[in-house]
């Protein structure tokens, strides 16, 4: 199995391949007016319009660098409704890692996201639980949206 | 006494104009009876206008008229016949013109209004019996009317006749009486001329008298007049003239001998006193022209003392000129060691200025070094976004192979192979950025050393200038000194000339104050003469005594 490794500030972070639907270059996105806090704009993505959240607002609160090697992870969503895909934009999106041995991480409650670190990377980079890591209202608004 | 010329003068023309009066009284009485009325002459006149009267027919007494109308009535010849009716018409034109005449002439009295009344009414009467009966009838041949008219015509006639002889008398009468009148008034005339000669010789004579005593009495005075002019003449002021009161001509030349006496001695005092004083005046014109003689003297004696000092002067500035040109030569030595000092420095310039043309020169190959090192920066990024692009295929052509599963698991293995490849690319990417940076910087400090540098030689150039124009300005300062130096000596030489010429001029003031001390004897005599003729004009005044 492989994880996308990436950052987010400081932080390293990794994704399961198989949340991820593929990756896109930063792009000029869609604006979103009176936008809730996170989400930046719309990115347009094979016929839908996809919600895109700066994963550095929601993890550090502040925003990514604009480097070429920050990019647009999109991923799907499951809901009680069915699938809804979802932009991530972090940091230093280059690299795939072979998931060999995990080290259980450190759970806190107001970061349910966060879950164990890949054992056998240089610098312990922490996977990401992809249905825990949006904020309550966000997830509702989104899956409201998708089951209209 | 002599006898009076002006007296016998005036007998003389009283006389001869007594003796033509009196021949002028006699030639007029002579002539006045030579004319008056019922003289000589006038019965002469009136016997001429008598036989006159005497011989024509008069018109104004129709007797012609009628004796024609009579005459008419006896006639057969027609020829004849209105021969005489003309003749008689031309009667009634004469008559009636006289009467026009009379009318006008005549004062209204009886005689006019018997002559254009009465006689005039029977008379046209007459006429206009003769001019509408008789003649027609005369020319129908009707002998028997005119004989009828004729009759009425004679009552007519006589009418005229009586009105006439009225008249006649009347005239007569109002003549004689002119005649008496003109009598008396001759007869009164005459007397009245013979007492006016009488009365005229009178006063002629009294005025005679008159005038013979005046003139005795004018011609006393005057020979007085005379007799103290002369008096006057020959010096004798102090003779008085006799008051008169009298204003005739020989009162006012007396008052005007009064008066030119009083002022001829009034003068003469006047002159004597004058004369006085002009003597004084002369004797102290002397005494101040003697003073003013050896005030100029001393005034030569101050002027050679002042001659003296512009001397030294003209001496002292002269030495002063010598010490100025000494300073002159110092100052330009100085203004020729000054012009060296420059020269150097323009050397120096020139220097300076190649310098800075090296150090721009070195800036823009260096410039030119920084723009290849941003190209190479552009092919660096180029390199980079290819290494990007190959990056992301590589991971989403792994995010594919996972999902393929294990059929997908070879191309997982290429693409792991060709991130790798970008990752390297990358690496080689990043060391010539850093080189190409480092390049950059260095450039970077280079030029700014240059351009510090470039700045230092011009700041260096800047400074060189202005020694430079420091040193110009001291050369010209030098040089307006030495020209001022001129100037200098210039004046000094002017002031010496102007002190020799100062000298000359105390000269000719010496020489014009021993002119003026000549003058001023000269002066003197002529005071003495002046002195001399005073005296003579004081015993010429002597000479008029002007009494007391």
């Amino acid at each position: 199995m492989l994880a996308l490794a990436f950052r987010a500030g400081p932080m390293r972070l990794a994704l399961p391949i198989s949340a991820v639907v593929e990756v896109s270059p930063r792009r000029e996105l869609r604006p979103l007016a009176l936008a809730p806090s996170g989400v930046i704009g719309l990115l347009p993505f094979r016929g839908t319009l996809t919600p895109v959240v700066d994963l550095c607002r929601l993890v550090l609160g502040r925003d990514c660098q604009p480097l070429r090697s920050s990019r647009i992870i999109i991923i799907a969503l499951s809901g009680k409704a069915g699938e809804r895909l979802i932009g991530l934009l972090a940091e230093d999106v280059l690299d795939l890692l072979p998931v060999t041995a995990t080290i259980p991480g450190l759970r806190l409650p107001s970061a349910p996201w966060l879950s164990d670190h890949l054992a056998d990377q240089r610098d312990l980079p922490q996977l990401l639980d992809p249905s825990a890591l949006l904020p309550d209202e966000l997830e509702a608004l989104f899956v409201a949206e998708a089951a209209s | 006494m002599a006898k009076s010329y002006l007296a016998s003068r005036l007998t003389l023309l009283v006389a001869a104009f007594a003796g033509l009066f009196l021949l002028f009284g006699i030639v007029t009485w002579y002539t006045i009876d030579q004319v008056r009325v019922q003289g000589k002459i006038y019965e002469q006149i009136v016997s001429g206008k008598d036989l006159i009267a005497d011989i024509l027919p008069p018109p104004e007494y129709i007797i012609e008229a009628y004796l024609v109308t009579r005459q008419l009535n006896d006639e057969t010849d027609p020829s004849k016949i209105s021969e005489l009716i003309e003749r008689g018409d031309k009667l009634r034109v004469d008559y009636e013109s006289r009467q026009e005449f009379w009318r006008r002439e005549l004062p209204q009295n009886s005689i006019k209004d018997l002559m254009t009344v009465t006689a005039y009414r029977s008379a046209m009467q007459f006429f206009q019996l003769r001019d509408e009966q008789f003649i027609p009838a005369i020319r129908a041949g009707d002998h028997e009317r005119a004989k009828a008219v004729l009759a009425q015509m004679h009552q007519r006639y006589e009418a005229h006749r009586l009105a006439i002889d009225q008249v006649v008398q009347q005239a007569n009468q109002q003549n004689e009486a002119f005649e008496a009148k003109a009598k008396i008034i001759i007869a009164n005339q005459t007397t009245l001329l013979i007492a006016l000669a009488i009365a005229i010789l009178a006063v002629v004579g009294f005025m005679a008298f008159y005038a013979h005593r005046s003139a005795t009495d004018l011609s006393t005075r005057i020979k007085m007049a005379s007799e103290i002019a002369n008096r006057v003449a020959s010096g004798d002021l102090a003779t008085e003239v006799p008051v008169t009161t009298r204003s005739d001509e020989a009162g006012q030349l007396l008052q005007a001998i009064q008066k030119m006496t009083l002022s001829l001695r009034g003068l003469v005092m006047r002159a004597k006193q004058a004369s006085i004083e002009l003597m004084s005046t002369a004797t102290e014109f002397a005494a101040t022209s003697r003073q003013q003689e050896a005030t100029v003297q001393n005034f030569g004696a101050s002027t050679n003392e002042i001659a003296a000092a512009v001397k030294q002067i003209t001496a002292t500035s002269a030495e002063l000129l010598v010490t100025m040109e000494g300073v002159n030569i110092v100052a330009g030595q100085t203004a020729d060691m000054a012009e060296d000092g420059q020269a150097g420095l323009r050397n120096l310039d020139n220097t300076m200025e190649r310098l800075a043309g090296a150090a721009n020169t070195m800036a823009a190959r260096l410039a030119a070094i920084r723009e290849e090192a941003a190209e190479i920066t552009g092919v660096v990024t180029t390199i980079s976004k290819v290494a990007d692009q190959t990056n992301l295929l590589s991971i989403n052509a792994a995010i594919e192979a996972e999902k393929a599963g294990e059929q997908g698991l070879g191309f997982l293995v290429l693409a792991r192979e060709i991130r790798r490849l970008a990752d390297q690319t990358a690496v080689a990417k990043l060391d010539i950025e850093q080189m190409v940076k480092q390049m950059q910087t260095a450039v970077s400090a280079g030029v700014m050393e240059i351009d510090r540098f470039a700045e230092e030689v011009k700041s260096g150039v800047g400074n060189v200038v202005k020694v430079g124009g420091q040193f110009g300005q001291i050369i010209t300062q030098v040089k307006t000194l030495s020209e001022r130096f001129d100037a200098v000596n210039h004046g000094m030489r002017s002031q010496s000339q102007g002190a020799g010429q100062i000298g000359d001029a105390m000269g000719q003031m010496i020489d014009g104050a021993r002119q003026t001390s000549q003058s001023l004897r000269e002066f003197n005599s002529a005071t003495e003469s002046l002195r001399d003729a005073v005296s003579v004009l004081k015993q010429e005044i002597a000479l008029f005594h002007v009494g007391t």
